[in-house]
């Protein structure tokens, strides 16, 4: 199968797939237990009837269900995910405040991640039952099973306060003023003003959080690249390269690694979905405004609007992520050309 | 590739240390941790903690309080006030030092914009100008201003301390689509503009908002009082307790707003830091619905009464470090409220006598719902436990549904909620906040379904009296026997008062807490 035959067979997976969350996320954010005008109007104006039709005729909410669905949808289609009650600004420009501060966690976590994640899986195949093995495998097992706020709060409390090693919460010093707004990305942005200060304090305070984001993602990665490495290395065209006489180190890395990848690259794409939207816990924690901290503020202020325009965007998100995972499946996996 | 990659190591780790370093600058910066809770800085809008503490910088009001309490009224803009022989008309001059940011003098105009504006945008804070309140506000000349009330009402003055009353620029506002027209809730589109910066005569002026990130405000070079000593006043939305604590201890912040008791107890003994404790305003209290079909068997006064004696004060205090039991609702800042030593005190045989003259012998069955809510660093699921036990003691079986807020919200205020754990704090800092709670006040009434014409008229008649007495000692001793009814009597059982307390770098100097403002940033400052 041709490249492009398999990118146009796997997008078209994609437009169902988009359809069908738009409705759950409609529907998940009209099921909701409380009604919107009391969690957004003033009791005052809740006592005054014309307030409250104002308020049901603005937001749509005189409507049947299906008609505000496909209002929903066909403004989605013009690129509007409408305006949100809370901060009265178009979702897409508060979603283009939050998400760059996300983005840009989510990138550093997944990238310290992969690269803890291999080494660590790589070694312990490798050296399999030795104590690099046990010690890399203790490893795994904090990195799965802590808590990630119970990682950043120790690693506040230790690492920040007591020793001062790293910065603390806030994507900079608080007293810093952000970079010029380019991208949102506060290291791409200081880096393009030539703000080398602020670059490095922004560098400084992504240190802990991804650190405790990525240990999480490391931990799993470590597992599965261990489990898929030993599983490769045990074959036969394996010990016929070695039989030939190839070097340990290429034969693990070029080929026994790269076709223990393949499981390894789909963890990445849920994991980095994952950081994307996942990480509240750590947004909160750390005071840093990202898109987690938004949907959380949406979810429990009934601000449909906007709990649906971020519903969408995470899935949204999802989807792209696992197109490219599969993309990416076409250069791991020989078969998929062949078939 | 190594020798490239060393060279690379080192000017990331050169960065990082500058990056370490960056805090020193000239000008003088305050730096406040604080969960936001706002939508809107417009003092039409606005009405919570957050905005009280950034309105109390940026504007002034006709009246004030104390720096540190609500003792006595102040003039502020206005420099002087009478009130008409009926006493339902106020009239205030306006001094002549203040002016607005843009260099405008304060008139009678600005004053009618921005409390008909208040009124008619028709917003949360918009009911302390309501016309149930104020029937109508005029410029009689360029400095003078007039108020007339509807009846006599001698908590007016302490009404206009608070922030909501802002008196705003009213061609600035007006320019930028402020409107005090009565269709101004929905015409008026003023509050985009208003939060992000303040048209008015404060010592600081509102320089950006980022919502749910920071508020940053800076001084304003004309203030028309003494000049404050902080250039700029970041307040960071640290929503996490444990965050705030961690950037108090580290010095990225310079006050904490949001520490919870333990975290405060933890920080005795730190010479690096300071403490403010204090009485605190909010009212924890159990609320039982009046109407038999909603609140069951905690319909009945004589179970509500058993439910007072059953609640094991002593035990909220202990749990909570510097908490007290109030006497009632009324908040027990205010000058005539109920203190501890006249609180209710714990008397089991006498709520299990009670609970079976009123006909349950052993005991009943009730839900109690309440927020799945931290307030103000009080976990409420800690107390709803604490409760269930209390009355399990006395025969009274609690099954506890703590809900979301804002659903759980939904039932209180619509009054649907039987048996229910809420926090109150005083909306106006006067002993007229309590008639709120009395036989149809608005949360008894609304809330509680707990109507005036449930209770003997001639209680109604002294909550009358009360309302309109403006002799100081006669109206000491209306709000004392309107008390001592709510302790006999009615659908709310108040148990606890949580302290105030503050956490703050020990260099800074003048904290003060605030109950109506929270704090007032333009009397601190850094020893140096």
């Amino acid at each position: 199968m041709s490249l492009q035959i398999y990118i146009i067979r796997r997008f078209l997976f994609v437009i169902p797939l988009l359809l069908g969350i738009t409705v759950v996320s409609f529907l998940i954010a009209n099921a909701v237990p409380a009604d919107p005008i009391n969690a957004n109007l003033p009791q005052n104006a809740l006592n005054d009837e014309n307030l409250v039709r104002a308020f049901r005729e603005k937001w749509g909410l005189d409507k049947p269900l299906i008609e505000q669905y496909f209002t929903y949808l066909g403004n989605l289609l013009r690129g509007d995910l409408g305006v949100s009650i809370k901060t009265r600004q178009p979702i897409v420009e508060d979603i283009q405040q939050f998400l760059p501060a996300t983005i840009e966690l989510a990138t550093v976590s997944i990238v310290l991640g992969l690269a803890m994640g291999i080494g660590v899986g790589v070694i312990s195949a490798v050296w399999k039952n030795s104590i690099a093995d046990y010690v890399a495998r203790i490893f795994v097992v904090i990195g799965v099973s802590f808590p990630v706020f119970v990682l950043a709060l120790i690693g506040l409390t230790v690492l920040h306060v007591q020793l001062g090693l790293v910065a603390g919460p806030g994507r900079l010093d608080f007293i810093v003023r952000d970079p010029p707004h380019v991208t949102g990305l506060f290291t791409v942005d200081s880096a393009l003003a030539g703000q080398w200060d602020k670059f490095g304090n922004a560098v400084s305070h992504l240190v802990l959080p991804s650190l405790i984001l990525g240990s999480y993602v490391a931990g799993i990665i470590a597992r599965i690249t261990r489990s898929s490495l030993l599983e490769v290395l045990g074959m036969d065209y394996i010990r016929t390269a070695r039989s030939k006489g190839v070097r340990e180190r290429w034969v693990i890395v070029r080929h026994a690694l790269s076709n223990a990848m393949i499981p390894v690259v789909t963890v990445i794409g849920i994991s980095y979905g994952n950081l994307l939207v996942g990480s509240v816990l750590i947004e909160s924690i750390f005071a840093w405004p990202g898109i987690g901290r938004y949907a959380f503020r949406a979810s429990t202020s009934q601000d449909f609007p906007a709990i649906m325009g971020v519903s969408f965007l995470i899935a949204f998100i999802y989807v792209v992520v696992n197109f490219i995972v599969d993309i990416l499946y076409y250069f791991l996996d020989p078969r998929i050309r062949v078939a | 590739m190594q020798k490239r990659l060393l060279p690379f190591l080192a000017a990331v780790l050169v960065l990082l240390l500058i990056g370490g370093g960056l805090a020193a600058q000239d000008e003088k910066v305050l730096v406040i941790g604080h969960a936001e809770q706002t939508d809107s800085y417009d003092p039409a809008h606005g009405y919570t903690p957050t905005t009280g503490m950034v309105h109390r910088a940026t504007y002034d009001t006709l009246v004030t309080f104390p720096d540190g309490d609500a003792s006595e009224i102040l003039p502020s803009l206005a420099t002087d006030w009478t009130v008409s022989e009926d006493g339902t008309v106020y009239t205030f001059t306006l001094g002549d030092e203040a002016v607005f940011t843009n260099g405008d003098p304060v008139t009678a105009e600005d004053v009618v914009f921005s409390v008909n504006r208040l009124q008619n945008v028709q917003s949360n804070p918009g009911f302390l100008a309501g016309e149930d309140r104020i029937v109508s506000v005029e410029a009689i000349d360029e400095k003078t201003v007039a108020f007339t009330l509807p009846d006599v009402r001698p908590s007016f003055l302490t009404e206009l301390t608070n922030t909501a009353f802002s008196i705003t620029n009213a061609d600035v506002v007006q320019a930028n689509g402020g409107t005090d027209a009565d269709d101004a809730a929905s015409t008026d589109t003023a509050r985009d503009y208003l939060d992000q910066t303040s048209e008015g005569t404060g010592p600081y002026i509102l320089e950006s908002w980022a919502p749910q990130d920071e508020t940053v405000l800076v001084r304003n070079q004309d203030y028309w009082g003494e000049a404050p000593y902080f250039d700029r006043v970041i307040i960071v939305n640290i929503p996490e307790a444990a965050t705030q604590k961690a950037a108090l201890e580290s010095g990225q912040i310079d006050i904490a707003l949001d520490l919870t008791p333990d975290q405060i107890a933890e920080m005795e003994g730190n010479a690096d830091l300071g403490i403010f404790s204090g009485p605190g305003q909010w009212t924890h209290f159990l609320l039982m619905n009046a109407d038999p079909e909603i609140g069951g068997p905690v319909s009945d006064p004589t179970v509500q009464l058993a439910i007072r004696y059953a609640l094991d004060y002593e035990g909220y205090r202990e749990l909570w470090a510097g908490s007290v039991t109030p006497g009632t609702n009324m908040a027990y800042i205010l000058a005539g409220a109920f203190q501890q030593d006249q609180a209710f005190t714990r008397d089991l045989d006498m709520a299990r006598q009670l609970l079976a003259d009123a006909g349950y012998p052993d005991g009943f069955d009730i839900t109690l719902e309440y927020p799945d809510y931290t307030a103000f660093g009080v976990n409420m699921n800690t107390n709803a436990q604490k409760i269930q036990a209390d009355l399990a003691e006395a025969g009274i079986n609690v099954t506890l549904s703590p809900g979301e807020l804002q659903v759980a919200l939904e039932a209180y205020r619509t009054g649907q909620e039987g048996f229910g754990y809420w926090f109150w704090g005083p909306d106006i800092l006067d002993p007229v906040d309590v008639l709120s709670f009395v036989p149809g006040g608005k949360v008894a009434a609304e809330r509680a379904n707990w109507t005036a014409e449930m209770v003997d008229p001639a209680v109604i008649e002294l909550i009358e009296q009360a309302k309109v007495a403006t002799d100081a000692e006669e109206r000491l001793d209306l709000f004392n026997q309107v008390q001592e009814f709510l302790q006999q009597n009615g659908a709310f059982a108040p148990f606890n008062v949580p302290a105030t307390q503050r956490a703050y770098r020990a260099d800074i100097e003048g904290y003060v807490w605030h109950p109506s403002w929270e704090l007032d940033v333009a009397l601190l400052s850094r020893a140096e």
